[in-house]
């Protein structure tokens, strides 16, 4: 009688809604949660597919349970009760969270899970109002746990037209669906019993790179410990988590099959948190045999990322921030071009270590650091203030050297001619240091994948590929000192190279310019006043030096020494403010692209409303970034077709560290700005353009998008 | 063994408490069972090896628990505990420490105890949850059963139905039925480890 009831009332306020053809969905409210079917669609198709949805909305703190509910709990039932001909599909689990209770952990759903399944009518079905039900079962827990059930109904059109979404419950599917694990292309996984430990070895396709953490959920109760905290570590390129076996295991386990969730997501995974993981079990997973076999191969990706290494190192030289050094280096050479040769190809040799031996301390700082959880890419040294600082200081100590204000005198004798074999060793490798410092910020153009590369296949690869980047470097200088007969072909020694010399200055100085604004930006205007200040103090000490070099004795140096020393104290960043990232998007202004902070959620959000989304990977210490911002981002023919296909331009600001970018470039398989992504609505993976941008590249990118409909918004900030 | 045993309880106790993650033991069908002293709720100490010689059960419980209440609403748990009483030392032990939600002071339970015609031999008080991590217990009911010589013959479920529904009880097949008479013909155990169901077990 009660049921008879119950139907009747639902039926009745369903009625209200039939005028409308929409769907209807009473919601049924327990104690702890507020259930209700959801559908994707307004009506569904005779014979297709449509996804249906039991939403539970948890109260606070309280939770239910994923199909494997971990160490307690219950897996959600729904038992479906269809009309005639009607099919259902399998419960369609969102990954799952872990939820720790004491020493023991479970795996489900805090606030609002969405079950997703779905339902196809008969070809033949009538056009009608179809009575869909739903007999749920859950326990919900906190502290305590409530066995609770529902009986859910769901009123749902059949007609034979395309079915207009259901824009109640859209945003809970879609975010239902975005949470589904799915099946990433060309992974490829392992998995073996180690003694007491189960290990899963999760290997990416080649050419792109796994996340640097990630949790495994197997799909079998009773498999593993659940609390017991999963060891993930990197093993060549792929990803190998480590978890205690349940004790005793369960026998007769061929595979494991289970969820991998990461937050940086998965490459070639639709940007999905969650993969399928079916890893067949192994004796062993031959682990370093593939390694080895991977190195000693060298496959074609390997190889093209190491020759795009040393082209790109190569190009370094031409940068403004490296060409004086190099220019510095050349003109040694031209002046003791009739000097011994043996001692000029040690020269070469000794300024190439220096390169290798800097790019060697640096990737092993960056890949430590990166070991210890911290976020890191490349040009992280250029992340920190204090570094800024120092660059710009010693920018403009060898600018003003080369100006004439001073020379090197006593304790250095001049960079270019230093007579003692081992002084002129000292110089050389000093120089090969210098020129790797100064090049960092300029990430060239072939670089960006070879260094992408380096996060996703291991400590060895990085540093054969950095390696590669700093003999690319140094390749011009070594090249001279080795076939000294190719300086013949340059000008024969004279006034001009002390023109040539003060000339290389201004590079220099531009430099110091440059790092002042990257410093504004990182730690606002108070910052470039201070270094500016100290720098004058620099300056005041490198003309002391200069005005009485005639005279002995060590004063002279001394107090040329603490002036300097006073200028850095002075121009020292104190503790900056982290400015937020919206402090540092100024207001758009004509001509310029109206850029809007990046986010992950953003994209998604975006592109989920149908929006297409370019993103700006970009730091203000990164050269490439701004030149292509000023030729190819802010240009008009650019501005307006982004508006005319109503592409939403996101800014990502890697210029003080963020986590979440570095999370997102490694995603990408990148490590390095910049980085330009054009994310198009329904499409999985997102469109790299290339590092060195033109107008018409970027136009032609952004045509082959649909036009924007009529009278729809444009990009608003 | 008796000191041997409670000082191997101390040590995995301070490990528990050194580890952010405590390192939960197992009592797996074939080892040694964890030894134990513990208090019971009449005040009395209960060691493990009082009982060597008899077979013992361990039944990890919790009336606050949905899944233990359909053992008990249905009296499936009381009937098997009367059954056996002559074959075996039936110990229900609850770890629910002192600040959970369903933590029940001893006068009340002993009540609630009567009132559900409740027959453990003994009913341990493992308020700390050393006995209960040395065991790796997780939920209630969890359910294991020692031979004479001081094995781990069973660890898991109480039956193969998992859920709250007191009408399962009839139809489910009980582990620890099974297990108990197969040792009764002295047959080996044949399903010696199955996956508890149930609520989690309130540690500290």
């Amino acid at each position: 009688m009660n049921m008879r009831i119950f139907a009747f009332a639902t039926a009745l306020a369903c009625a209200v809604f039939a005028a409308r053809e929409a769907p209807c969905a009473p919601s049924v409210k327990t104690e702890h949660v507020e259930a209700e079917l959801v559908a994707d669609k307004a009506s569904a198709q005779p014979g297709k597919p449509i996804t249906v949805g039991l939403k539970l909305r948890m109260q606070p703190h309280w939770h239910t349970y994923w199909k494997n509910p971990g160490d307690s709990g219950l897996p959600t039932t729904i038992e479906w009760i269809l009309p005639a001909g009607w099919k259902a599909g399998e419960i369609q689990w969102p990954y799952p969270h872990p939820l720790p209770v004491g020493p023991l952990l479970n795996y489900g759903y805090e606030d609002e899970v969405v079950l997703l399944a779905e339902l196809t009518p008969p070809a033949n079905a009538p056009d009608a109002r179809a009575n869909v039900k739903a007999k749920s079962k859950w326990l919900v827990c906190k502290d305590i746990c409530i066995p609770e059930e529902g009986e859910l109904d769901l009123v749902l059109p059949v007609a034979a037209r395309e079915p207009p979404p259901e824009p109640r419950w859209q945003a809970h599917i879609d975010r239902a669906r975005n949470q589904l694990p799915v099946d990433a292309r060309g992974w490829k996984y392992q998995s073996a019993l180690q003694g007491k430990s189960l290990v899963v070895l999760l290997t990416p396709p080649e050419g792109t790179g796994a996340p640097a953490k990630a949790a495994f959920f197997p799909e079998r109760e009773g498999l593993i410990e659940p609390a017991a905290a999963q060891k993930v570590t990197r093993e060549g390129r792929a990803l190998r988590i480590e978890m205690k076996l349940a004790d005793p295991p369960p026998a007769g386990v061929k595979a494991v099959k289970g969820v991998a969730v990461s937050d940086a997501g998965w490459p070639a995974a639709e940007g999905r948190k969650a993969i399928n993981v079916d890893a067949p079990i192994a004796a062993s997973l031959g682990v370093a045999a593939a390694t080895t076999s991977n190195t000693g191969a060298l496959g074609g990706g390997t190889l093209l990322a190491l020759l795009s290494a040393l082209v790109g190192g190569v190009l370094l030289n031409l940068m403004p921030c490296v060409f004086p050094v190099l220019g510095i280096k050349v003109m040694g050479f031209v002046e003791h071009a009739h000097g011994e040769a043996r001692a000029m190809r040690m020269q070469g040799i000794v300024y190439t270590i220096g390169v290798l031996v800097s790019f060697a301390v640096l990737t092993g700082l960056m890949l430590a650091l990166r070991e210890s959880g911290t976020q890191l890419g490349w040009g992280f040294q250029l992340q920190s203030p204090a570094v800024i600082t120092l660059l710009a200081a010693l920018f403009f100590v060898l600018a003003l050297n080369l100006s004439g204000v001073f020379e090197w005198g006593a304790f250095a004798q001049s960079m270019t001619s230093n007579l003692s074999a081992r002084g002129r060793y000292a110089d050389a490798f000093l120089s090969g240091v210098l020129a790797t410092v100064v090049a960092t910020p300029c990430t060239g153009p072939f670089m960006g994948v070879a260094i992408g590369l380096t996060i996703t296949e291991g400590a060895g690869m990085a540093l054969a590929i950095f390696a590669m980047i700093g003999l690319g470097m140094a390749l011009p200088v070594l090249v001279l000192a080795l076939f000294p007969a190719l300086l013949k072909k340059l000008p024969k020694p004279g006034a001009w190279m002390e023109t040539f010399k003060q000339v290389l200055a201004f590079p220099l100085y531009a430099t110091v310019a440059w790092l002042a604004w990257v410093l504004g930006a990182q730690a606002g205007n108070d910052a470039v006043f201070a270094l500016l200040a100290g720098l004058v103090l620099v300056a005041m000490g490198a003309w002391f030096l200069g005005r009485w070099e005639h005279l002995q004795g060590g004063w002279r140096s001394a107090i040329a020494i603490i002036l300097a020393a006073a200028g850095v104290l002075v121009a020292w960043p104190g503790a900056v403010a982290p400015m937020t990232a919206a402090d540092a998007i100024p207001a758009a202004r004509a001509g310029e692209l109206p850029w809007q902070a990046w986010s992950p959620e953003k994209v998604r959000e975006l592109t989920a409303a149908g929006q297409p989304v370019f993103v700006d990977f970009t730091a203000a210490w990164c050269v490439t970034c701004q030149v292509n911002k000023r030729v190819a981002l802010n240009n008009d023919a650019v501005v307006k077709a982004f508006a005319a296909r109503n592409v939403a331009p996101l800014k990502a600001d890697w210029t003080r560290q963020d986590p979440r970018i570095t999370a997102a470039l490694s995603a990408l398989g990148r490590n390095a700005v910049p980085v330009y992504a054009l994310y198009v609505p329904g499409e999985d993976a997102p469109h790299l353009l290339p590092e060195l941008l033109t107008p018409s590249l970027v136009l032609a990118e952004i045509a082959k998008l649909p036009a924007a409909k009529q009278g729809s918004a444009i990009t608003q900030r | 063994m008796n000191r041997r045993s409670s000082l191997a309880i101390a040590v995995s106790s301070v490990l528990a408490l050194a580890g952010a993650n405590p390192a939960f033991a197992a009592a797996s069908p074939g080892q040694p069972a964890p030894g134990f002293t513990v208090t019971d709720l009449d005040g009395k100490a209960v060691n493990l090896a009082d009982y060597r010689g008899k077979t013992v059960v361990l039944e990890w419980h919790n009336f606050g628990c949905p899944f233990v209440q359909k053992h008990y609403r249905s009296g499936n748990m009381q009937s098997l505990q009367k059954k056996y009483a002559g074959d075996v030392v039936w110990l229900a032990v609850n770890s629910t420490n002192k600040t959970a939600w369903d933590y029940t002071e001893p006068a009340k339970l002993t009540k609630e105890l009567r009132d559900f015609g409740a027959a453990p031999a003994r009913y341990l008080v493992d308020e700390p949850g050393t006995m209960g991590m040395a065991y790796g217990a997780r939920t209630t009911p969890h359910m294991y059963i020692i031979d004479p010589a001081g094995k781990v013959v069973y660890n898991g479920a109480i039956d193969d139905k998992r859920s709250t529904n007191v009408e399962d009880v009839k139809t489910a097949k009980n582990y620890v039925v099974a297990a108990l008479e197969e040792m009764k013909t002295g047959k080996p155990v044949t399903v010696a480890t199955t996956t508890p169901y149930g609520c989690t077990v309130k540690y500290k």
